[in-house]
């Protein structure tokens, strides 16, 4: 076990090189003018284009742009964001939890609530709870986050003006964030640690709506995968043993259907989980949530190069070590996979 | 069900708190404020938030483009034929952090400007006043420690005194951008910026000071200290130790909102006092008029924008044949001033004004504001005449345009609607009148439209200019000078032209200046350099409990353009 973790470790500087070679390498595609663009906020800076470029070494061949990255990054410096008007690491450390935190309210139910609908769905089979869970499904699957965020927004925002709006914090308590002592960076964690539970409070309300957004458009998948692979579990031959055996439908359905058809979800979960911090894009832009989501579509559409290479290394770690986990939790759920 | 009724009132209760407090000023807006150091502002964004945490020598007096007040010095005088400048500077000011103003720090921060004078920021124009050019010493080996350190210096009794190596009538204008604020330099030098001497001056040349230590944390003499920024919000607070009246809103708050929907929603139930728009047509149909809104029109538009002809367009690709042989153009088409003339009379000004600018446009007769200084409204405008245009166009090149037909290509900036509804509003005209013209029209992207129109490969372009100070000369001689920024990109030269505007920089004489734009002006309209686009007129809007916000104190000037003044004149009921 802990040479399989050690050799996926390893495996993630591999991964950040041959990410960024790959990246800078296609950057290399785009003009000079092109990448001195970020650095360009008005036609009266555009008249300067040439210093710029000049400056950041835009017109250097490939193999000194690249090193020049690489040094840095091997010191610690992944460079400055323009998306973010901060350095990347900054960016990332600042960010990073908060995206943890989303994740956090919103995988846990998204993963729990789909297991448990799915499992319904195929043990009632086109029954009425299971017709109405497919209606559910497609319209996740349909409906693009971007719709549903909006609607959610007009709805229980200015609508009903049940939650809040788009945020981390009402503006009552931004001033007061910058007096709470930051442990771990969640910020309904720390507030609570600090004994600020309004702040707590109000952080939690303004997670609802994306969280409720991210749940609505991913756990789709996830209900369907789960609903076939029970169905496929329940016609089998060990649960019809174990039915034959007397045991209750309810000893059947979770210990021995469930448990295997969960195999798949945990891939699923791993994907999902992968997904979540790495942002949830376009929710954290509709929500204007400060997570890494956000601070990546900025940076995607202003050629923040510096920031695109950044969040590519941050995603390769996330993913090897998420699907570390996952492979370990394989083994877990189902002990014929050995790692050894 | 109980649960969730206690639910529901628990959150009716808690998001009911969320409207924006009295006290607190709350902006939205989409994008992050780059920086907030002085020493390398030069975009609206940052400018809105230094213009109000740092103080300039001086500023305009309210909505004026022409009057300039004091406001971290008391008052001036000009000597040495004008080239010599003395600032009696302002008692008892502090800094944020709690440091006194003292005339070293106005030399440090100008020196800072001289010595740095990145390629980010718009240190060029006040290094042209006070270096002779607008290159800093990495691009121009003539710059010196001596000269900077002369160009601006303190006298015994502690005024300020700038030596410019020529007469610059703009130079009090140059002072009142932001960029040219008052830092506070002890508190500088301690973070870790430049020592503000000799000894290591050349590491600082041409440095970006975008990250820089003192953006992140400033300390100026404004009205509002800086509070706190991160990923979402920036904050700042009244300034308790601030020298003039004290402001009436006690904190400021603009949160990151990406989503226009979002900024919408939030505006109009009232958690937001203001919010970055989407362009007049959106606007007008989500917001104007809708309760508790304050709409403000017909406000002064200071950008001015035109299509270029280039009559040394270098780029073989746009050319077709590259002759007048009805498959083409040569590189020279726009050199015939008939070309030009017949070009400008077959741009529907009327319908860009309709169908663009929603009815609220305005023709100007110059490249030049109509607000400012130098602006002659008795200069001709061209109007759609296709009548004219076609007896330009059969008089053009003998004959060979009308005869022969061409084809050209044009290019605007992709995604800019307005500027290609404008090429096809010209495109249609132009092939209407007769059926051998043909005009290609292509969208390109912004950085490589750029790139090309500099090098003067661009055949016909859209493009504008912003002011960076309120004169004449920063328009009129970036368009029509033959030295001017604009010049590779259309080659218009004209020699009596040139005289006029070196004339114009070197005068202090109002009237004088005012002659010689008015004639440039004349010289143009004859000469048809450009198609000038109608004007788009501003407007505003914000919570109507919002004081101090109206069209008699709206200064195109200022960097906060959601109400054109600055914060410290706002108020809320």
């Amino acid at each position: 076990m802990l040479n399989f973790i050690v050799r996926r470790l390893i495996q993630i500087p591999v991964v950040m090189l041959v990410l960024s070679l790959m990246i800078v390498g296609i950057t290399q595609l785009l003009t000079p003018e092109q990448r001195a663009a970020p650095y360009i906020r008005s036609e009266q800076q555009a008249a300067r284009l040439e210093q710029i470029i000049e400056q950041r070494g835009l017109r250097d061949p490939f193999p000194v742009q690249y090193g020049r990255w690489l040094s840095a990054t091997l010191k610690g410096d992944l460079g400055y964001s323009k998306a973010s008007s901060q350095d990347v690491i900054t960016t990332i450390q600042e960010r990073l939890p908060r995206t943890l935190e989303l994740t956090f309210v919103t995988a846990i139910p998204i993963l729990l609530l789909s297991i448990w609908l799915g499992t319904l769905s195929a043990l009632h089979k086109d029954k009425l709870i299971d017709q109405i869970l497919r209606v559910f499904v497609v319209l996740g699957y349909s409906l693009p986050s971007f719709v549903v965020g909006i609607l959610l927004l007009a709805v229980f925002y200015a609508y009903l003006g049940w939650l809040p709006g788009a945020g981390q914090v009402s503006v009552l308590n931004t001033f007061a964030l910058g007096e709470l002592q930051r442990y771990t960076g969640l910020l309904t964690v720390d507030a609570a640690l600090n004994g600020r539970w309004d702040i707590a409070w109000d952080a939690l309300q303004h997670l609802i709506l994306p969280a409720m957004t991210l749940l609505i458009v991913l756990s789709a998948s996830i209900i369907k995968v789960m609903r076939n692979n029970m169905l496929e579990a329940l016609t089998s031959d060990y649960v019809r043993t174990a039915r034959a055996k007397g045991l209750s439908s309810r000893v059947v359905n979770n210990k021995h259907a469930r448990r295997n058809a969960l195999l798949s979800i945990v891939t699923l979960g791993g994907f999902l989980i992968i997904g979540l911090l790495s942002g949830s894009l376009i929710t954290e832009t509709i929500f204007a949530y400060p997570g890494v989501g956000q601070w990546v579509v900025q940076a995607a559409v202003g050629v923040d190069l510096a920031a695109v290479l950044g969040f590519a290394m941050l995603t390769a770690v996330i993913v090897v070590v998420v699907s570390t986990i996952v492979d370990i939790l394989y083994g877990v759920i189902d002990p014929r996979v050995r790692f050894d | 069900m109980k649960k969730i009724a206690a639910l529901s009132t628990l959150l009716i209760l808690t998001s009911a708190l969320a409207v924006a407090p009295k006290d607190t000023l709350v902006i939205q807006e989409s994008a992050d404020i780059p920086t907030m150091d002085p020493g390398v502002t030069y975009d609206t964004a940052s400018g809105s938030i230094t213009e109000n945490l740092y103080e300039t020598l001086l500023t305009y007096s309210g909505a004026s483009l022409t009057k300039l007040e004091p406001l971290l010095s008391t008052k001036w005088t000009i000597s040495n034929g004008g080239k010599t400048y003395t600032f009696d500077l302002r008692k008892n000011v502090k800094f944020h952090s709690g440091n006194a103003m003292t005339c070293a720090d106005a030399e440090y921060s100008f020196e800072r400007n001289l010595v740095t004078n990145s390629a980010e920021s718009g240190n060029w124009f006040i290094a042209e006043s006070l270096l002779g050019t607008g290159a800093n010493a990495n691009d121009d080996k003539t710059i010196t420690w001596a000269r900077i350190d002369k160009a601006v210096e303190c006298n015994a009794a502690g005024q300020l005194i700038f030596n410019l190596p020529a007469v610059d009538p703009a130079f009090l204008a140059k002072l009142a951008y932001t960029g040219q604020s008052v830092i506070d330099s002890k508190y500088a030098i301690k973070l870790g910026e430049w020592s503000g001497k000799e000894a290591d001056w050349k590491n600082w040349v041409g440095k970006d000071l975008t990250n820089s230590a003192l953006s992140k944390a400033p300390s100026g003499t404004g009205a509002y200290k800086f509070v706190r920024k991160d990923a979402n919000a920036f904050l700042a607070t009244a300034f308790d130790g601030y020298w003039g009246k004290k402001p009436a809103i006690k904190n400021i708050v603009i949160q990151k909102v990406p989503e226009l929907a979002a900024r919408q929603q939030a505006f109009l139930r009232g958690d937001a006092d203001m919010i970055e728009g989407a362009g007049r047509a959106v606007d007008e149909e989500q917001i104007k008029g809708k309760p508790g809104v304050m709409w403000v029109d017909n406000l002064p538009n200071t950008v001015a924008s035109a299509f270029f002809m280039n009559e040394n367009i270098k780029s073989t690709g746009l050319l077709g044949s590259g002759k007048l042989d009805g498959k083409g153009i040569p590189a020279n088409f726009f050199k015939d001033s008939n070309v030009r003339r017949a070009f400008s009379y077959a741009f529907n000004y009327e319908q860009y004004i309709q169908d663009v600018q929603k009815g609220k446009g305005k023709q100007r007769t110059m490249l030049l504001p109509d607000t400012f200084p130098g602006y002659d409204a008795k200069v001709g405008t061209y109007s759609f005449d296709k009548a004219k245009a076609t007896q330009y166009f059969q008089r053009a090149w003998g004959g060979q345009v009308w005869k022969n037909g061409f084809v050209m290509t044009a290019n605007y900036r992709a995604g800019a609607v307005a500027s290609q509804t404008a090429m096809e509003i010209l495109k249609k005209n132009i092939e209407s009148i007769n059926p051998k013209f043909r005009v290609n029209i292509q969208a390109k992207p912004w950085s490589e439209m750029l790139a090309a129109s500099k090098k003067g490969e661009e055949a016909m372009i859209i493009i504008g200019w912003a002011p960076d100070y309120a004169d004449p000369d920063n328009f009129m001689y970036t368009f029509y000078s033959s030295n001017g920024y604009y010049f590779p990109r259309n080659n218009w030269k004209d020699a009596q032209v040139d005289k006029w505007l070196e004339q114009a920089r070197n005068t202090v004489n109002t009237a004088e200046r005012n002659r010689l734009y008015s004639l440039v002006g004349k010289k143009a309209y004859e000469q048809a350099p450009y198609i000038l686009m109608p004007a788009g007129v501003n407007y505003l809007f914000t919570r109507d409990n919002i004081t101090g916000v109206s069209a008699s104190n709206y200064n195109p000037m200022i960097s906060f353009a959601y109400t054109g003044t600055f914060w410290k004149e706002l108020g809320k009921k």
